[in-house]
C-alpha cells in the first residue's frame, strides 16, 4: 500500500468517523477494507482509494469510513459494567422514575452483543424490582453490516462461545441447521439497533437513562472524543448515567459531563454549564 | 497450579488443548479414553478435566457419572469440549455434572473463556 494511499483512507475515517488511526495500524486496514475490496473487484487499496476519488459517492464513502472501525466484540465483553447496569443504575433510575420505563442506549455497539448482553441479564432479574419496570434497549453503530447482523440477532459458533455460558447459551439462543445461534424471540421485544454517527446528533433517539458507551472513545481522535461525548451528553435525562469502558477514561474529554454524584464510575450532565451561561 | 487432565482420544486435539490450557498457568496431564482418565483422576484428582464425548473403551459422559462418584469426585470442575453440538447432548453433559460445554471446533479464546465461566481462571 503506497504511503499516499494509508494517508486517504486515514483521512476519510478521520473526517466521516472521528477515527484516528496510527501509521502503526496501518496493516489493519486491507483485512478491514477485504470485503468491500472483493465485492468491487478491485486488487489493491490504492484501487480502491483511486476509486474513491475517481467516482465520489458519500455513501461507498461512509461504507468505507465505517468498514475501517474496529468491530472486535463480544457476549459480556463488559461483565462488571452490565452487572452495575443491572444492579446500581437501573434499580437507581428505577427509584426516581413516574412511569417504569427506562431507556438504555448502547452507542457504538458494533455487532449488537453488548444490547443482547444486557437484555439477557435483565431477563434474570424475574424477582428483583426491576421486573416491574418496562426497560427499553436502543443499540447503535456506525456500520449498516454490523446493524443488520445485531438486529437478526444470529451470531456463529465461535461468538457464541466466547462470554456466554452453556446455560445463558441454552437458554436464551436457539441452534439452527447450519450451526449458527439465534436469540430467543422474546428478548427482541424491547431490544433494537439503528445506524447512528456518534459525530451527528441523536435528538431523534430520544432521551435515556443510562447510556454504555463503551470500547469505542479511544479509537476516535481527541476532537472526535469531545464531539461524541457531546452527542451522548445530550440525550441524557437529568442525573442520567453515562458509562464507558472501565479502562476508558472520560473525565476531561468535555466539560459537558461531570463525575455522577450518585453512582462511582458513572458520568452526568453537567447542567450548570448552561445555567451559568444563561445567567 | 492448577492441574488439568485433557481427556480426548485425539493426540492433536491434547497437544493443542494441552498449549492452550498450559499457557493459562496450569500444569497438563492426558487420557486417551475415560478408563485412562478414571485411573488417574483415582491416583490424583485434578482441578479440571476438558473432556471430549466420543472415546472407545469408555466415552466422556460414562466417565463423568463415574467420575462423580468416586470420592472427591464431585471436586473437579469438567468441561465438556466435543463435537457434539446439538441441544440434547449439552442437556445430557449439565445433567450428568458437566460445568461447562465447548462446542468443537475451539480455540484459545474460547477455552479461556469458558474456563474463566466455572472460575478456574
Amino acid at each position: 500500500m503506497q504511503e499516499s494511499t494509508f494517508n486517504e483512507l486515514s483521512d476519510l475515517a478521520l473526517r466521516l468517523s472521528g477515527q484516528h488511526i496510527a501509521a502503526s495500524k496501518a496493516y489493519l486496514l486491507e483485512a478491514r477494507l477485504s470485503t468491500i475490496s472483493r465485492r468491487e473487484n478491485l486488487a489493491t487499496l490504492d484501487d480502491l482509494v483511486h476509486c474513491l476519488k475517481a467516482r465520489p459517492n458519500p455513501r461507498f464513502e461512509q461504507e468505507v469510513a465505517a468498514a475501517l472501525s474496529s468491530k472486535k466484540t463480544s457476549f459480556f465483553e463488559e461483565r462488571d459494567l452490565i452487572e452495575k447496569t443491572v444492579t446500581q443504575a437501573l434499580p437507581e433510575r428505577l427509584k426516581h422514575s413516574k412511569t417504569g420505563r427506562l431507556r438504555v442506549w448502547c452507542a457504538g455497539v458494533s455487532t449488537g452483543q453488548e444490547a443482547w448482553s444486557l437484555a439477557i441479564r435483565l431477563s434474570e432479574e424475574m424477582g428483583s424490582t426491576l421486573a416491574r419496570a418496562e426497560i427499553e434497549i436502543v443499540g447503535t453503530d456506525l456500520s449498516t453490516d454490523c446493524i443488520e447482523t445485531a438486529k437478526q440477532g444470529i451470531y456463529g459458533h465461535f461468538d457464541v462461545q466466547k462470554g456466554l455460558s452453556i446455560h445463558r447459551l441454552m437458554t436464551n439462543f436457539n441452534r439452527r441447521d447450519n450451526g449458527d445461534w439465534v436469540i430467543n424471540e422474546p428478548l427482541h421485544k424491547n431490544v433494537s439497533f439503528r445506524r447512528h454517527n456518534l459525530l451527528d446528533s441523536a435528538r431523534d433517539l430520544g432521551a435515556f437513562d443510562i447510556i454504555l458507551c463503551c470500547n469505542v472513545l479511544g479509537a476516535l481522535a481527541p476532537s472526535a472524543q469531545r464531539q461524541a461525548v457531546e452527542t451522548l451528553s445530550a440525550q441524557l435525562l437529568p442525573d442520567a448515567y453515562l458509562f464507558a469502558a472501565p479502562d476508558e477514561a472520560l473525565e476531561g474529554i468535555s466539560s459537558v459531563i461531570k463525575p455522577s454524584r450518585t453512582l462511582r464510575g458513572a458520568f452526568e450532565r453537567d447542567t450548570t454549564i448552561k445555567k451559568t451561561a444563561a445567567a | 497450579m492448577k492441574h488439568c487432565l485433557i481427556v480426548d482420544d485425539s493426540r492433536v486435539v491434547r497437544t493443542v488443548a494441552g498449549r492452550i490450557v498450559k499457557d493459562l498457568s496450569f500444569s497438563v496431564s492426558e487420557a486417551a479414553d475415560g478408563a485412562q482418565a478414571l485411573e488417574h483422576c483415582r491416583k490424583e484428582m485434578p482441578d479440571a478435566i476438558l473432556l471430549d464425548w466420543n472415546m472407545p473403551v469408555m466415552n466422556g459422559l460414562d466417565f463423568l457419572r463415574a467420575l462423580r462418584r468416586e470420592e472427591n469426585g464431585s471436586n473437579p470442575i469438567v468441561v465438556f469440549c466435543t463435537n457434539e453440538n446439538d441441544s440434547e447432548h449439552i442437556g445430557e453433559a449439565i445433567r450428568a455434572g458437566a460445568n461447562e460445554y465447548i462446542m468443537k471446533p475451539f480455540d484459545a479464546d474460547i477455552i479461556e473463556s469458558k474456563f474463566a465461566e466455572v472460575g478456574l481462571v
